[in-house]
């Protein structure tokens, strides 16, 4: 049987229960007689074993097999010593070692050195001792102390794939010269020459599947033999059509890069039936069209689009949900982090997770994970003084997902962080009295901005943050910071759903129609022009108690300015906490629109985040206001 | 000793550009069969160290004349000469013993380098 096609639901499972091993084992610690967890992580580890093994994933099997063994026999005792916990962690962190080079098709690393360390069996025994209930009287034999067996019961192995642990077995790629006539039965002859160089473990296509006539193109085989390569390659050459022959020493090693692995995704066949359902009603749905169009019949065609309409959002809506994943599947390693830190600084720190569920787009998720871990660090690291809780929470905010870190630790110093800028030479006096406190909060932010006195072995505030701000901004999202001395710290990314479909504004500039993300507008108004003032060298304009700057769009993009009318039509965004207004000829309404990403050069100006077909099949740009006015000439206050 | 083969086709004119091939390149033909019945006969009386063998012939097919060759001589070494398009009777053959095949149209080199091999 062909495994390689189980390869990636393989490695996402597993990477599930790795997660769960890891939260299992940190629950564990803190509760180390519950009989639930322990049965729990047996279980875990149990899977782990049967698909590694399975996969012919020997040493994560082997690795597995052992914390199943040892993990049975805390399950016998009912307690897990403190001591092993640690060795747990080390036992997982090794896994997703091992799973790493599985991804990346190398040899599984080595073992040995972590079996070695296991816990002696007197720790184990001593545990025994310590439980209330008197531990199992008889058949303690030595088969049921968790140390032992290593190796996995054939009963586990379906199938195994092959014994890569042997110096001779290895991977040959027989390439077939192109265009070659009747390739399957070529391929029959290339399996059949093969098998007399020795054991023919398997291949890809196998004889089965050329049986049938499978397309044949390239023939991967798994060789265990006694013979030189030369002497195989020498061999092969000579059969007719044969083209290259390659040899791999581990079978894992392929050319498929790591980036794909991560790249499938699981999806409820329930949704996807409701896919492709609603597909099929579009389906008829075009011939109710057609057949309206035909006959000129206008009410006819009226309903038929709107019910389009609705059946196009229906099928939007249910895509959508096919690349959303829940939050947690970046969380889950959270609390294992926490735990090492507040272990390696000595601080008793508590980590609370809500809104696990919320779904987010895979690709915002994928780009959010390392920024999500900086700000908990950094939250353990300088946050929270001795004792305190980090809280990681998510929520919907209508087209927005609002991801927080926040500890209840000292806070920060607004007034602090200005004085330092103005040591660092970032600022000048008078630019840092200048600047509001959120502003100023912000400043973390800046690349080499570090407010610890000293930088930590895994973070120091200021480090990374600057590269958290820009993977928010770089997926259209923005980063608030709310802080104050002695009242904790917030971080707070707000990022939209999706971001292959968005919601936009369409405006006129300078006479061209531009798409703006809603995500990156507060509202918009229609300003009488005579109420805009001067301050200086800006244009400035009252929203209630506010004055607030308004800044010309088409200036802002090289564009010449449009004639002044009676009314200013204004985007009001926001820029660093603090509102902005943007001047745009009109607006010309809201709509979704499928996001095209820009080729070469075109992804290089700043602000322009894609583009969207419109309806007449003219191509309208995107820009994102943000960096066109964070890189606007004057900002300096006022 | 020079190779010794015979020839299996229902066509003369193929027949006899492939005895021109194995001539000029010194072999030895020692049988020609029109069909698959004949192509077992003349196997069994002349013991040809390899045969080329046509596929669709009248009487008896090339498959069937393979399989009952090989059922007599494990060891024979069978080529199959197929046109395009009789993949899966390619397929069979293949399955049942035989050591190569041959594509219609053909050139020479390419016939002599699947002897060649075969005869290594």
């Amino acid at each position: 049987m062909d495994m390689s096609q189980y390869r990636e639901l393989f490695f996402s499972e597993t990477r599930e229960h790795l997660n769960n091993l890891n939260q299992l084992v940190v629950e564990l610690e803190q509760q180390p007689g519950n009989r639930e967890t322990i049965d729990t992580l047996f279980r875990e580890a149990h899977s782990l074993k049967g698909m590694a093994a399975t996969m012919g994933f020997n040493r994560t099997a082997q690795l597995s097999h052992h914390l199943e063994d040892l993990l049975d026999g805390f399950r016998k005792t009912g307690v897990v010593p403190a001591a092993t916990v640690d060795y747990l962690l080390a036992g997982i962190d090794l896994l997703e070692g091992l799973l790493d080079d599985m991804t990346a098709k190398s040899a599984e690393r080595s073992i040995d050195e972590f079996l070695q360390r296991s816990p002696s069996t007197e720790v184990v025994l001593v545990a025994e001792a310590d439980v209330s209930s008197p531990p199992q009287v008889n058949g303690n034999d030595d088969q049921s102390l968790p140390l032992v067996a290593v190796e996995v019961e054939p009963s586990d192995l379906v199938e195994p794939l092959a014994n890569i642990e042997e110096p001779d077995a290895f991977q040959v790629l027989v390439s077939l010269a192109e265009g070659t006539v009747m390739a399957s039965a070529r391929g029959i002859l290339v399996l059949r020459e093969l098998e007399k160089f020795g054991e023919l473990m398997s291949s890809k296509p196998d004889l089965d599947a050329l049986r049938n006539g499978a397309p044949c193109q390239q023939i991967q085989a798994w060789l265990r033999t006694s013979l030189t390569k030369d002497h195989i390659e020498e061999a092969l050459r000579k059969i007719t059509d044969v083209a290259q022959v390659r040899f791999i020493d581990d079978r894992r090693r392929e050319e498929v890069s790591r980036e794909d692995a991560a790249k499938t995704i699981r999806v409820r066949t329930e949704l996807l039936d409701q896919v492709v359902n609603l597909v099929g009603e579009l389906i008829t749905q075009r011939y109710l069209l057609n057949s309206a169009a035909a006959g000129r019949n206008w009410d006819e065609l009226r309903q038929a689009l709107g019910q389009t309409s609705r059946l196009v959002d229906d099928l939007h809506h249910h895509a959508l949900q096919a690349r959303l994943l829940p939050l947690e599947s970046i969380t889950g390693r959270l609390p294992r982090i926490v735990r090492d830190l507040s272990r390696k600084s000595g601080k008793k720190v508590t980590l609370r997770l809500t809104g696990s569920d919320v779904g987010i787009d895979r690709v915002v998720l994928e780009a959010l994970t390392d920024p999500l871990v900086h700000l908990v660090r950094n939250a353990v690291d300088h946050g929270i003084a001795e004792e305190g809780t980090v809280t990681v929470s998510a929520r919907r905010e209508k087209d927005l997902v609002l991801v927080e870190v926040a500890d209840d630790g000292n806070g920060m110093d607004s007034e602090r962080l200005r004085s330092q800028a103005v040591e660092k030479g970032l600022l000048t006096a008078q630019q840092a009295e200048n600047l509001s406190d959120r502003d100023a909060l912000m400043l973390v932010c800046q690349p080499g901005f570090s407010t610890a006195a000293e930088i930590t072995e895994t973070s120091g505030r200021g480090v990374g943050m600057d590269v958290v701000k820009s993977a928010v901004v770089n997926l259209g999202g923005r980063l608030d910071i709310l802080s104050a001395p002695g009242e904790g710290s917030r971080f707070q990314l707000r990022l939209p759903l999706s971001i292959a479909i968005i919601k936009i504004l369409l405006v006129r500039c300078a006479g061209h129609p531009l798409a703006i993300p809603i995500t990156r507008i507060d509202r918009t108004l229609g300003l009488p022009t005579a109420e805009i003032e001067r301050s200086g060298s800006e244009r400035v304009f009252r929203l209630g108690e506010e004055v607030l700057s308004l800044v010309s769009l088409p200036q802002l993009l090289g564009l010449p300015e449009p004639a002044v009318g009676e009314i200013t039509f204004v985007i009001l965004t926001e820029l660093q906490g603090r509102k902005i207004g943007l001047e745009v000829d009109c607006f010309i309404g809201q709509r979704e629109a499928f996001v095209k990403n820009l080729g070469f050069p075109l992804n290089h100006l700043p602000g322009l985040c894609g583009a969207t077909v419109e309806g007449d099949g003219r191509v309208v740009f995107i820009v994102d206001p943000q960096p066109l006015l964070e890189n606007r000439p004057l900002l300096s206050s006022n | 000793m020079p190779l010794r083969v015979m020839v299996v086709d229902d066509a003369l004119f193929m027949r006899n550009i492939l005895k021109e091939i194995f001539v000029r390149a010194g072999y030895e033909v020692v049988a020609e069969a029109e069909n698959g019945e004949r192509a077992r006969e003349l196997y069994r009386e002349t013991k040809p160290d390899l045969v080329t063998m046509d596929i669709v012939m009248p009487k008896k097919s090339g498959i069937e004349a393979l399989q009952e060759i090989m059922a007599d001589d494990p060891n024979a070494c069978v080529v199959m000469v197929s046109a395009l398009g009789q993949d899966s009777l390619v397929l069979e053959a293949v399955e049942s013993g035989a050591r190569d095949f041959i594509v219609k149209p053909f050139k020479e080199e390419k016939v002599l380098e699947i002897v060649k091999r075969i005869m290594q």
